[in-house]
Protein backbone atom coordinates (compact mmCIF):
# COMPACT_ATOMS: atom_id res chain seq x y z
CA UNK A 1 0.00 0.00 0.00
CA UNK A 2 1.20 3.49 -0.85
CA UNK A 3 1.05 6.23 2.01
CA UNK A 4 -1.59 8.20 0.44
CA UNK A 5 -3.54 5.26 0.46
CA UNK A 6 -2.67 4.24 4.16
CA UNK A 7 -3.04 7.47 5.42
CA UNK A 8 -6.60 7.36 3.48
CA UNK A 9 -7.32 3.76 4.96
CA UNK A 10 -6.84 5.59 8.48
CA UNK A 11 -8.84 8.41 8.05
CA UNK A 12 -11.72 6.37 6.96
CA UNK A 13 -11.12 4.14 9.53
CA UNK A 14 -11.25 7.23 12.21
CA UNK A 15 -14.43 8.79 10.99
CA UNK A 16 -15.72 5.37 11.46
CA UNK A 17 -15.15 5.30 15.02
CA UNK A 18 -15.67 8.86 15.06
CA UNK A 19 -19.13 7.79 13.56
CA UNK A 20 -20.00 4.95 15.88
CA UNK A 21 -18.65 7.36 19.21
CA UNK A 22 -21.58 9.89 17.83
CA UNK A 23 -24.48 7.19 17.37
CA UNK A 24 -24.02 5.91 20.72
CA UNK A 25 -23.84 9.61 22.44
CA UNK A 26 -27.19 10.12 20.35
CA UNK A 27 -28.73 7.04 21.26
CA UNK A 28 -27.88 7.39 24.90
CA UNK A 29 -29.21 10.61 25.06
CA UNK A 30 -32.40 9.64 23.54
CA UNK A 31 -33.76 7.08 25.48
CA UNK A 32 -30.74 5.67 27.75
CA UNK A 33 -30.16 8.86 29.94
CA UNK A 34 -32.89 8.08 31.94
CA UNK A 35 -32.34 4.23 32.79
CA UNK A 36 -35.48 3.41 34.42
CA UNK A 37 -38.73 5.30 35.98
CA UNK A 38 -39.50 4.86 39.42
CA UNK A 39 -43.10 3.50 40.38
CA UNK A 40 -43.85 7.62 40.99
CA UNK A 41 -42.49 8.74 37.24
CA UNK A 42 -45.44 6.09 36.49
CA UNK A 43 -47.80 7.08 38.03
CA UNK A 44 -47.54 10.71 37.14
CA UNK A 45 -47.78 9.26 33.52
CA UNK A 46 -44.00 10.42 32.99
CA UNK A 47 -43.29 6.77 31.33
CA UNK A 48 -43.51 5.97 27.94
CA UNK A 49 -47.26 4.77 27.49
CA UNK A 50 -47.86 1.42 25.27
CA UNK A 51 -43.92 0.81 24.49
CA UNK A 52 -41.73 -0.91 25.92
CA UNK A 53 -39.43 0.66 29.32
CA UNK A 54 -37.78 -0.40 32.25
CA UNK A 55 -38.92 1.06 35.71
CA UNK A 56 -36.46 0.84 39.13
CA UNK A 57 -37.06 0.67 42.88
CA UNK A 58 -36.94 -1.57 45.94
CA UNK A 59 -38.29 -5.14 45.66
CA UNK A 60 -41.54 -4.58 48.28
CA UNK A 61 -40.75 -6.51 51.86
CA UNK A 62 -42.74 -9.62 51.63
CA UNK A 63 -44.00 -9.39 48.20
CA UNK A 64 -42.65 -12.06 46.50
CA UNK A 65 -45.00 -14.70 45.32
CA UNK A 66 -44.28 -17.74 43.17
CA UNK A 67 -47.39 -18.92 40.92
CA UNK A 68 -45.70 -21.61 38.98
CA UNK A 69 -43.14 -20.51 36.63
CA UNK A 70 -44.16 -16.93 37.07
CA UNK A 71 -42.85 -14.47 40.09
CA UNK A 72 -44.93 -12.00 41.08
CA UNK A 73 -43.43 -9.17 43.04
CA UNK A 74 -43.91 -5.43 43.79
CA UNK A 75 -41.40 -2.56 42.90
CA UNK A 76 -41.82 0.59 45.58
CA UNK A 77 -39.72 3.63 45.62
CA UNK A 78 -41.71 4.11 49.40
CA UNK A 79 -44.19 6.57 47.51
CA UNK A 80 -46.16 4.53 44.97
CA UNK A 81 -46.08 0.73 44.18
CA UNK A 82 -46.58 -1.07 40.78
CA UNK A 83 -47.30 -5.02 41.02
CA UNK A 84 -44.69 -6.73 38.26
CA UNK A 85 -45.31 -10.61 36.84
CA UNK A 86 -42.05 -12.40 35.12
CA UNK A 87 -41.36 -15.55 34.07
CA UNK A 88 -37.36 -16.38 34.16
CA UNK A 89 -34.42 -16.51 35.67
CA UNK A 90 -34.05 -13.79 38.59
CA UNK A 91 -30.39 -12.72 39.40
CA UNK A 92 -28.84 -14.33 42.45
CA UNK A 93 -29.00 -10.41 44.12
CA UNK A 94 -32.76 -10.31 43.83
CA UNK A 95 -33.52 -9.93 47.20
CA UNK A 96 -36.89 -8.36 48.97
CA UNK A 97 -35.83 -4.55 50.10
CA UNK A 98 -33.21 -4.74 47.45
CA UNK A 99 -32.49 -2.73 44.30
CA UNK A 100 -34.73 -4.02 40.99
CA UNK A 101 -34.68 -2.87 37.17
CA UNK A 102 -37.22 -4.37 35.50
CA UNK A 103 -37.87 -4.36 31.65
CA UNK A 104 -41.31 -5.16 30.25
CA UNK A 105 -44.75 -3.47 29.27
CA UNK A 106 -47.45 -2.15 31.44
CA UNK A 107 -50.28 -3.66 31.11
CA UNK A 108 -53.94 -2.55 31.08
CA UNK A 109 -54.66 -3.61 34.54
CA UNK A 110 -51.86 -1.75 35.88
CA UNK A 111 -49.62 -4.61 36.06
CA UNK A 112 -45.89 -4.29 34.38
CA UNK A 113 -45.14 -7.51 32.65
CA UNK A 114 -41.32 -8.08 32.96
CA UNK A 115 -39.20 -9.89 29.94
CA UNK A 116 -35.96 -8.78 31.68
CA UNK A 117 -35.22 -8.49 35.47
CA UNK A 118 -31.99 -7.34 36.98
CA UNK A 119 -31.05 -6.90 40.75
CA UNK A 120 -29.61 -3.17 41.46
CA UNK A 121 -27.22 -3.77 44.07
CA UNK A 122 -26.10 -0.18 46.40
CA UNK A 123 -22.28 0.78 46.68
CA UNK A 124 -21.90 -0.72 50.85
CA UNK A 125 -19.29 -3.57 50.56
CA UNK A 126 -19.19 -5.35 54.38
CA UNK A 127 -18.40 -8.63 56.10
CA UNK A 128 -22.47 -10.31 57.02
CA UNK A 129 -21.62 -10.34 60.19
CA UNK A 130 -21.29 -6.22 60.12
CA UNK A 131 -24.09 -6.06 57.39
CA UNK A 132 -26.49 -8.41 59.96
CA UNK A 133 -25.65 -5.82 63.26
CA UNK A 134 -26.24 -2.96 60.58
CA UNK A 135 -29.58 -4.26 59.49
CA UNK A 136 -30.64 -5.28 63.05
CA UNK A 137 -30.09 -1.38 64.52
CA UNK A 138 -31.15 0.54 61.48
CA UNK A 139 -33.03 -1.90 59.11
CA UNK A 140 -36.02 1.27 58.63
CA UNK A 141 -33.71 3.78 58.19
CA UNK A 142 -31.27 1.97 55.93
CA UNK A 143 -34.37 1.23 53.36
CA UNK A 144 -35.81 4.62 53.47
CA UNK A 145 -32.15 5.43 52.60
CA UNK A 146 -31.79 3.25 49.64
CA UNK A 147 -35.12 3.74 48.63
CA UNK A 148 -33.85 7.62 47.90
CA UNK A 149 -30.25 6.83 46.55
CA UNK A 150 -32.75 4.82 43.86
CA UNK A 151 -35.11 7.73 43.29
CA UNK A 152 -33.45 10.27 43.43
CA UNK B 1 17.00 27.66 43.70
CA UNK B 2 15.81 28.45 40.51
CA UNK B 3 14.96 25.16 38.14
CA UNK B 4 14.86 25.47 34.92
CA UNK B 5 12.02 23.68 33.82
CA UNK B 6 12.55 24.50 29.99
CA UNK B 7 15.59 22.17 30.48
CA UNK B 8 13.22 18.78 31.66
CA UNK B 9 11.30 19.30 28.27
CA UNK B 10 13.96 18.85 26.24
CA UNK B 11 13.92 15.36 24.73
CA UNK B 12 18.10 14.76 25.37
CA UNK B 13 17.78 15.57 29.13
CA UNK B 14 14.14 13.75 29.57
CA UNK B 15 15.43 10.41 27.84
CA UNK B 16 18.32 9.52 30.41
CA UNK B 17 15.98 10.62 33.59
CA UNK B 18 12.87 8.40 32.04
CA UNK B 19 15.73 5.74 31.75
CA UNK B 20 16.10 6.15 35.49
CA UNK B 21 12.79 6.34 36.40
CA UNK B 22 10.91 3.63 34.28
CA UNK B 23 12.57 0.46 36.10
CA UNK B 24 11.51 2.34 39.12
CA UNK B 25 7.92 2.49 38.98
CA UNK B 26 7.81 -0.47 37.18
CA UNK B 27 9.11 -2.53 39.92
CA UNK B 28 7.07 -0.15 42.04
CA UNK B 29 3.85 -0.90 40.65
CA UNK B 30 5.02 -5.11 41.07
CA UNK B 31 5.12 -5.03 44.37
CA UNK B 32 2.59 -2.78 45.35
CA UNK B 33 0.52 -5.29 43.05
CA UNK B 34 1.50 -8.08 45.39
CA UNK B 35 0.28 -6.44 48.84
CA UNK B 36 -3.00 -4.93 46.74
CA UNK B 37 -3.84 -8.17 46.06
CA UNK B 38 -2.32 -10.03 49.65
CA UNK B 39 -4.80 -7.30 50.96
CA UNK B 40 -7.44 -8.14 48.38
CA UNK B 41 -7.82 -12.15 48.77
CA UNK B 42 -6.76 -12.79 52.34
CA UNK B 43 -6.80 -10.12 54.75
CA UNK B 44 -10.71 -8.38 52.68
CA UNK B 45 -13.69 -10.37 53.88
CA UNK B 46 -16.01 -11.73 52.00
CA UNK B 47 -18.86 -9.39 51.50
CA UNK B 48 -22.33 -9.73 53.12
CA UNK B 49 -24.60 -9.48 49.46
CA UNK B 50 -22.25 -10.54 46.66
CA UNK B 51 -20.09 -12.80 47.95
CA UNK B 52 -16.67 -12.74 46.61
CA UNK B 53 -17.36 -12.28 43.08
CA UNK B 54 -17.31 -8.38 44.59
CA UNK B 55 -13.30 -8.84 44.43
CA UNK B 56 -13.64 -7.85 41.05
CA UNK B 57 -13.96 -4.50 42.02
CA UNK B 58 -9.75 -4.61 43.39
CA UNK B 59 -8.84 -4.01 39.35
CA UNK B 60 -12.06 -2.93 38.04
CA UNK B 61 -12.20 0.53 40.35
CA UNK B 62 -8.39 1.11 39.67
CA UNK B 63 -8.48 0.60 35.91
CA UNK B 64 -11.66 3.16 35.99
CA UNK B 65 -9.99 5.81 37.97
CA UNK B 66 -7.01 5.87 35.41
CA UNK B 67 -9.43 5.51 32.54
CA UNK B 68 -10.03 8.86 33.73
CA UNK B 69 -7.48 10.14 35.04
CA UNK B 70 -5.02 9.26 31.79
CA UNK B 71 -7.04 10.98 29.82
CA UNK B 72 -7.18 14.22 31.42
CA UNK B 73 -3.20 13.77 31.76
CA UNK B 74 -3.33 13.37 28.00
CA UNK B 75 -5.63 16.95 27.79
CA UNK B 76 -3.35 18.60 30.16
CA UNK B 77 -0.26 17.96 27.49
CA UNK B 78 -2.23 18.66 24.74
CA UNK B 79 -3.19 21.78 26.09
CA UNK B 80 0.41 22.60 27.25
CA UNK B 81 1.38 21.70 23.59
CA UNK B 82 -1.30 24.35 21.81
CA UNK B 83 -0.56 26.77 24.65
CA UNK B 84 3.54 26.82 24.90
CA UNK B 85 4.65 24.57 21.76
CA UNK B 86 6.92 22.50 23.81
CA UNK B 87 7.86 19.31 21.80
CA UNK B 88 7.91 16.63 24.56
CA UNK B 89 4.36 17.59 25.45
CA UNK B 90 3.19 15.92 22.02
CA UNK B 91 4.82 12.87 22.72
CA UNK B 92 3.60 12.91 26.08
CA UNK B 93 0.11 12.84 25.16
CA UNK B 94 1.18 10.18 22.02
CA UNK B 95 2.60 8.22 24.43
CA UNK B 96 -0.02 7.63 27.43
CA UNK B 97 -2.94 7.06 24.83
CA UNK B 98 -2.64 3.39 24.22
CA UNK B 99 -2.58 2.83 27.99
CA UNK B 100 -5.34 4.83 28.31
CA UNK B 101 -7.13 2.66 26.06
CA UNK B 102 -6.39 -0.44 27.51
CA UNK B 103 -7.21 0.96 30.91
CA UNK B 104 -10.61 1.90 29.74
CA UNK B 105 -11.05 -1.53 28.14
CA UNK B 106 -10.22 -3.63 31.12
CA UNK B 107 -12.57 -1.45 32.94
CA UNK B 108 -14.81 -2.35 30.43
CA UNK B 109 -14.76 -5.81 30.32
CA UNK B 110 -14.22 -6.54 34.33
CA UNK B 111 -17.29 -4.84 34.96
CA UNK B 112 -19.13 -6.73 32.31
CA UNK B 113 -17.54 -9.99 34.27
CA UNK B 114 -18.87 -8.10 37.73
CA UNK B 115 -22.66 -7.39 35.66
CA UNK B 116 -23.61 -10.54 34.70
CA UNK B 117 -23.29 -12.44 38.22
CA UNK B 118 -24.67 -9.53 40.45
CA UNK B 119 -26.69 -7.13 38.20
CA UNK B 120 -27.66 -10.19 35.88
CA UNK B 121 -26.48 -8.55 32.49
CA UNK B 122 -23.16 -8.67 30.95
CA UNK B 123 -24.02 -4.95 29.54
CA UNK B 124 -26.63 -2.57 30.32
CA UNK B 125 -27.27 0.68 28.09
CA UNK B 126 -27.22 3.21 30.94
CA UNK B 127 -25.17 6.21 31.45
CA UNK B 128 -22.32 4.90 33.35
CA UNK B 129 -21.50 2.14 31.15
CA UNK B 130 -22.22 4.56 27.52
CA UNK B 131 -20.41 7.24 28.80
CA UNK B 132 -16.90 5.01 29.35
CA UNK B 133 -17.34 2.90 26.32
CA UNK B 134 -17.62 6.62 24.43
CA UNK B 135 -14.52 7.06 26.10
CA UNK B 136 -12.94 3.92 24.84
CA UNK B 137 -13.39 5.39 21.74
CA UNK B 138 -12.29 8.93 21.84
CA UNK B 139 -9.03 7.29 22.71
CA UNK B 140 -9.35 4.92 18.98
CA UNK B 141 -10.07 8.01 17.49
CA UNK B 142 -6.99 10.22 19.03
CA UNK B 143 -4.53 6.94 18.26
CA UNK B 144 -6.34 6.92 14.34
CA UNK B 145 -5.83 10.24 13.80
CA UNK B 146 -2.61 10.29 15.11
CA UNK B 147 -2.31 7.39 12.02
CA UNK B 148 -4.02 9.19 9.59
CA UNK B 149 -1.77 12.53 9.85
CA UNK B 150 1.78 11.71 9.01
CA UNK B 151 3.63 14.48 10.20
CA UNK B 152 4.02 14.15 13.99
CA UNK B 153 4.25 18.06 14.81
CA UNK B 154 0.80 18.08 12.80
CA UNK B 155 -0.68 15.28 14.37
CA UNK B 156 0.61 16.52 17.70
CA UNK B 157 -1.78 19.98 17.07
CA UNK B 158 -4.76 17.83 15.76
CA UNK B 159 -4.80 15.24 18.50
CA UNK B 160 -4.53 17.35 21.37
CA UNK B 161 -7.96 19.31 19.58
CA UNK B 162 -9.44 16.28 20.11
CA UNK B 163 -8.33 15.19 23.42
CA UNK B 164 -9.50 18.63 24.81
CA UNK B 165 -12.78 18.69 23.04
CA UNK B 166 -13.45 15.14 24.46
CA UNK B 167 -12.53 16.37 28.08
CA UNK B 168 -16.37 17.09 28.78
CA UNK B 169 -16.73 13.59 28.86
CA UNK B 170 -14.91 12.73 31.66
CA UNK B 171 -17.40 14.53 34.22
CA UNK B 172 -20.20 12.96 32.69
CA UNK B 173 -18.43 9.55 33.26
CA UNK B 174 -17.59 10.53 36.89
CA UNK B 175 -21.47 11.81 37.59
CA UNK B 176 -23.58 9.73 35.73
CA UNK B 177 -24.55 7.85 38.50
CA UNK B 178 -25.38 10.75 40.43
CA UNK B 179 -26.83 13.06 37.53
CA UNK B 180 -29.64 9.96 36.10
CA UNK B 181 -31.10 6.71 36.92
CA UNK B 182 -28.40 4.11 36.12
CA UNK B 183 -27.97 0.21 36.35
CA UNK B 184 -24.68 1.04 37.89
CA UNK B 185 -24.61 1.70 42.32
CA UNK B 186 -23.16 5.20 42.99
CA UNK B 187 -19.70 6.35 44.16
CA UNK B 188 -18.06 3.91 47.60
CA UNK B 189 -15.24 5.96 48.09
CA UNK B 190 -15.79 9.87 48.02
CA UNK B 191 -14.79 12.74 49.80
CA UNK B 192 -16.61 13.17 52.43
CA UNK B 193 -15.83 9.01 53.19
CA UNK B 194 -16.50 5.71 51.92
CA UNK B 195 -18.73 3.03 52.43
CA UNK B 196 -16.32 -0.25 52.31
CA UNK B 197 -14.77 -2.07 55.16
CA UNK B 198 -11.46 -0.47 55.97
CA UNK B 199 -9.48 -3.62 54.79
CA UNK B 200 -11.59 -3.68 51.62
CA UNK B 201 -11.31 -0.27 50.87
CA UNK B 202 -7.17 -0.25 51.70
CA UNK B 203 -6.68 -3.02 48.82
CA UNK B 204 -8.73 -1.02 46.47
CA UNK B 205 -6.52 1.88 47.05
CA UNK B 206 -2.74 0.28 47.30
CA UNK B 207 -3.87 -1.42 43.84
CA UNK B 208 -4.96 1.76 42.68
CA UNK B 209 -1.44 3.08 43.06
CA UNK B 210 0.14 -0.27 41.94
CA UNK B 211 -1.80 0.69 38.79
CA UNK B 212 -0.81 4.80 38.40
CA UNK B 213 2.86 3.10 38.90
CA UNK B 214 2.10 0.82 35.62
CA UNK B 215 0.89 3.80 33.74
CA UNK B 216 3.71 5.83 35.00
CA UNK B 217 6.20 3.21 33.85
CA UNK B 218 4.95 1.83 30.71
CA UNK B 219 4.10 5.72 29.62
CA UNK B 220 7.65 6.68 30.24
CA UNK B 221 9.15 3.62 28.17
CA UNK B 222 6.91 4.66 25.31
CA UNK B 223 8.07 7.99 25.77
CA UNK B 224 11.32 6.93 25.20
CA UNK B 225 10.46 5.42 22.06
CA UNK B 226 8.85 7.94 20.74
CA UNK B 227 11.56 10.22 21.54
CA UNK B 228 14.22 7.47 19.69
CA UNK B 229 11.82 8.10 16.67
CA UNK B 230 11.39 11.16 16.42
CA UNK B 231 14.71 12.63 16.87
CA UNK B 232 16.54 9.74 15.27
CA UNK B 233 19.34 11.39 13.29
CA UNK B 234 20.12 13.78 16.06
CA UNK B 235 24.16 14.13 17.28
CA UNK B 236 22.76 13.15 20.49
CA UNK B 237 20.54 10.21 19.79
CA UNK B 238 23.66 9.02 17.76
CA UNK B 239 25.97 9.52 20.68
CA UNK B 240 23.75 7.14 23.00
CA UNK B 241 25.88 3.79 23.82
CA UNK B 242 22.52 1.54 22.74
CA UNK B 243 21.73 3.22 19.53
CA UNK B 244 25.72 3.05 18.86
CA UNK B 245 25.73 0.31 16.08
CA UNK B 246 27.63 -3.03 16.80
CA UNK C 1 -22.78 -17.42 45.40
CA UNK C 2 -18.84 -18.01 44.69
CA UNK C 3 -18.33 -16.88 40.94
CA UNK C 4 -14.73 -17.48 40.82
CA UNK C 5 -14.38 -18.48 37.07
CA UNK C 6 -15.65 -14.77 36.52
CA UNK C 7 -13.14 -13.17 39.03
CA UNK C 8 -10.21 -15.34 36.98
CA UNK C 9 -11.53 -13.81 33.50
CA UNK C 10 -11.40 -10.39 34.95
CA UNK C 11 -8.07 -10.56 36.52
CA UNK C 12 -6.45 -13.44 33.73
CA UNK C 13 -7.26 -10.79 31.22
CA UNK C 14 -6.17 -7.75 32.98
CA UNK C 15 -2.77 -9.14 33.34
CA UNK C 16 -2.71 -10.85 29.24
CA UNK C 17 -3.24 -7.45 28.29
CA UNK C 18 -0.82 -5.35 30.55
CA UNK C 19 1.87 -8.40 28.92
CA UNK C 20 0.50 -7.25 25.53
CA UNK C 21 1.29 -4.10 26.12
CA UNK C 22 4.93 -4.47 27.62
CA UNK C 23 5.85 -6.80 24.80
CA UNK C 24 4.40 -4.42 21.85
CA UNK C 25 6.11 -1.33 23.56
CA UNK C 26 9.52 -4.12 23.94
CA UNK C 27 9.16 -4.52 20.45
CA UNK C 28 8.73 -0.75 19.21
CA UNK C 29 11.65 0.15 21.34
CA UNK C 30 14.14 -2.60 19.59
CA UNK C 31 12.37 -1.51 16.62
CA UNK C 32 13.37 2.61 16.84
CA UNK C 33 16.78 1.62 18.42
CA UNK C 34 17.21 -0.07 15.11
CA UNK C 35 16.71 2.91 13.27
CA UNK C 36 18.40 4.95 15.24
CA UNK C 37 21.14 2.70 14.37
CA UNK C 38 20.89 2.93 10.96
CA UNK C 39 20.53 6.52 11.33
CA UNK C 40 23.37 6.78 12.78
CA UNK C 41 25.21 5.69 9.64
CA UNK C 42 23.26 7.59 7.00
CA UNK C 43 21.36 10.15 8.77
CA UNK C 44 17.91 10.97 7.79
CA UNK C 45 17.83 13.67 5.79
CA UNK C 46 15.23 16.43 7.81
CA UNK C 47 15.55 15.45 10.69
CA UNK C 48 15.50 17.80 13.70
CA UNK C 49 18.43 17.99 14.84
CA UNK C 50 17.84 20.08 17.96
CA UNK C 51 19.11 17.94 20.81
CA UNK C 52 20.33 20.40 23.88
CA UNK C 53 18.03 22.42 25.96
CA UNK C 54 15.59 25.13 24.57
CA UNK C 55 12.17 24.86 24.34
CA UNK C 56 10.20 23.79 21.36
Amino acid sequence: MKPRHRRLAWIAAGLAVLGVAVALVLNAFQSNLVFFFSPTDVAEQKAPQGRTFRIGGLVEEKSVRRDGIVVHFNVTDTAKTIPVSYQGILPDLFKEGKGVVAQGKLGPDGVFVASEVLAKHDENYMPPEAAAAVSKAHIEAAEKNAAKTLVR
Amino acid sequence: MALNWYRFSSPATFYPLAGRLVPLFGWGAAVLAAVGLWLGFVVAPTDFQQGEVYRIIFIHVPSAWMSMFLYVVMAFWGALLLGFNTRLSGMMAQAIAPTGALMTFIALWSGALWGRPTWGTYWAWDARMTSELILLFLYFGIIALRQAIGDPRRADRACAVLALVGVVNIPIIYFSVKWWNTLHQGASVKLTGSSMETTMLAGMLVMSFAFWFYAIAVVLARVRTIVLERERGAAWVAELPEARSA
Amino acid sequence: MNHWHFILGAYGVTVLAMVVEILAARARRRAALEAARAGADAPVPGAQLSGTGGPG
